[in-house]
């Protein structure tokens, strides 16, 4: 049997990508975060990335779990902003996470890679004047378990 | 006794053919045991009638491919060997089960199904030798 090993480790690289990356935080500088957005320097955060879990499958193996398969939603956030701005952001998540490398203690690296777009408008539910640009993409993330 | 998982199964293999090892990152395993049946209805029966001839045993491992040692290579280095090897199934490797498993000689030939997913790989096995069912 294999001792436990800690699966948040794979969020906590990805998001220490993202939030280690000046070049985001200086299109996003509202920060990022998992789900839903808080209030970045004591107001409503207006340009941010989200970074949420949308699927995760276990590969079991005889014996315990072999590799496991997750899909992670990543995307800038933006209200009223300039197309080139969200742009420059969905850009820069590619360069991070499409075909690159995490760094995670405990797991056997396997591959991370873009399976998706996303680029959509969202019109606020209180005010219709006010636009919300998201965009970004849908990363995928599989990793082994030492054997 | 009871009804018990297949987390724990196991399936070892030794091409020398005497100590059998546990191959890693596999995930199942089917095995049949069909005794042929012969057709010997005659004139005058109201149903068919069969009588039993020759056991047939073979079946399947399936699982993920590791390039690790003790993993799928076993499976593919068995799918060249000329000579079979001792195969053992193990429905329930935990404390108290591992007694329970059917074994023999057997060939083996393997597959590997690559795609973005974690690569699979999978065999058949047939037998090479009397089958048992231990105990």
């Amino acid at each position: 049997m294999q001792n436990a090993i800690d699966s948040a480790q794979i969020e906590d690289a990805l998001l220490a990508v993202l939030l280690n990356d000046t070049v985001l935080q200086s299109i996003c500088p509202d920060g990022v975060w998992w789900d839903v957005a808080g209030e970045a320097g004591g107001k409503p955060a207006r340009r941010y990335v989200v970074v949420a879990l949308l699927t995760h499958a276990d590969e079991p193996v005889f014996g315990g779990r072999g590799a496991e398969d997750y899909t992670f939603l990543v995307k800038a956030v933006m209200l009223n902003a300039s197309s080139v701005d969200s742009r420059a952001a969905a850009q820069r998540f590619d360069e991070l996470l499409d075909d690159e490398v995490l760094t995670l203690p405990d797991y056997v690296f396997g591959a991370m890679f873009r399976e998706q777009r996303i680029r959509y408008v969202e019109t606020d539910a209180e005010n219709p004047a006010i636009r919300w640009l998201h965009r970004g993409g849908h990363y995928r993330v599989q990793v082994g378990i030492p054997t | 006794m009871a009804i018990l998982t297949g987390r724990y199964g196991e399936v070892l293999y030794d091409p020398a053919a005497t100590t059998p090892v546990a191959i890693i990152s596999l995930n199942a395993w089917k095995a049949s045991f069909k005794t042929a049946k012969e057709d010997v209805t005659c004139f005058g029966d109201t149903n068919k009638v069969y009588v039993p001839g020759m056991k047939d045993v073979s079946g399947t491992v399936a699982g993920f491919w590791n390039s690790a040692t003790g993993a799928s290579k076993i499976l593919f280095d068995a799918a060249d060997a000329t000579s079979p090897g001792l195969l053992k199934l193990v429905p329930n490797g935990s404390t108290g089960e591992q007694a329970h498993f059917w074994s023999g000689l057997a060939y083996l030939d393997a597959d590997i199904d690559c795609t973005l997913a974690a690569p699979k790989v999978s065999g058949e096995f047939m037998a090479a030798g009397p089958w048992t069912m231990a105990p």
